[in-house]
């Protein structure tokens, strides 16, 4: 598993629960610096999606099966309308605002823990898609894609059989 | 610290629960207005029908269920957050009027309106000149 989070240094790597002393946190920061650095430029860094800390991006879960890709993602309190998705034959785009609710003049906040903001992540796929067929349903605040894979792809190897001198 | 960010934060003083899944702290925001107390939660993969709301004395819970997103014959590629419950506690006031809390559960944000009691809210004294 860690393997291949390793290959796709943009997708940002969830918290190891063991390595939260600061040091190990400063290592992992400057590690993702280069490998942000690093990771080209067709997929957006998730460091540098945001518009800076604190700012929010949806997290997101993505699965594969033999037929396709199905991605999810958390995003609570952001509408429908506001969000927008692109699918390319190699990646899904997720684009869009969680928009602060209507200014309520005079109200003191006590806690504030949720986070607002413009978001953009790409996700890439490691195969290629049938871009034409993707759904994508939102519901509850959870956004799930499903990306077939494209008929080229599905195919297998040749299996050669093996003579005998 | 980024990593906060996208992490869900795991509830682990939740009470030993009956579904063998994982229980989250959803995260919340907390605001007053003359009127009343605001609680807004983000809680992802929740409805009006998982959500649940229970005021007993003067603690509030709020717990939210979330079906397993299992896909069959899948695998998965990679995880940012995982699936799991809510659960989050609070004590309140007694400054609060409890026949008339309002909750609403809309794209997976669960907000709750906690209007303040008669008695606290304040008031302006008019001064009668003498």
């Amino acid at each position: 598993m860690m393997k291949i989070k390793n290959l796709l240094p943009s997708v940002g790597r969830p918290a190891e629960k063991d390595d939260d002393h600061p040091f190990y946190s400063l290592q992992r920061q400057m590690n993702r610096l280069f490998d942000d650095f690093f990771a080209g430029f067709d997929a957006a860094p998730k460091a540098l999606a945001g518009s800076g800390f604190g700012a929010f991006s949806p997290s997101v879960d993505v699965k594969e099966s033999d037929k396709e890709f199905t991605l999810r993602a958390e995003l609570p309190g952001v509408d429908e309308k506001d969000i927008e998705v692109t699918v390319t034959p190699d990646a899904v785009t997720i684009k869009g605002e969680k928009k602060e609710e209507v200014e309520d003049k005079g109200k003191n906040y006590y806690y504030m823990e949720r986070s607002y903001g413009a978001f953009n992540r790409v996700i890439p796929l490691a195969v290629e898609t049938d871009a034409d067929k993707a759904q994508a349903n939102f519901k509850n605040g959870v956004l799930k894609i499903t990306v077939p894979k494209a008929a080229s792809s599905k195919a297998k190897g040749t299996k050669v059989p093996v003579k005998t001198a | 610290m980024m990593d906060k960010d996208i992490q869900k934060t795991e509830n682990v003083s939740a009470a030993e629960r009956v579904r063998n899944v994982k229980t989250f702290v959803p995260r919340v925001d907390i605001y007053e207005n003359k009127d009343a107390l605001y609680l807004v939660a983000d809680m992802p993969g929740v409805d009006e029908k998982t959500v649940d709301i229970e005021l007993e004395k003067n603690i509030l819970t709020i717990s939210g269920r979330v079906e397993n997103g299992r896909v069959d014959g899948a695998t998965l590629m990679y995880s940012e957050y995982e699936i799991g419950d809510y659960e989050r506690v609070f004590t309140l006031s007694d400054e609060i009027d409890r026949d008339k809390i309002v909750a609403t559960v809309k794209n997976g944000v669960l907000r709750l309106e906690l209007p303040k009691a008669e008695q606290v809210k304040p008031k302006k004294i008019a001064i009668s000149a003498a």
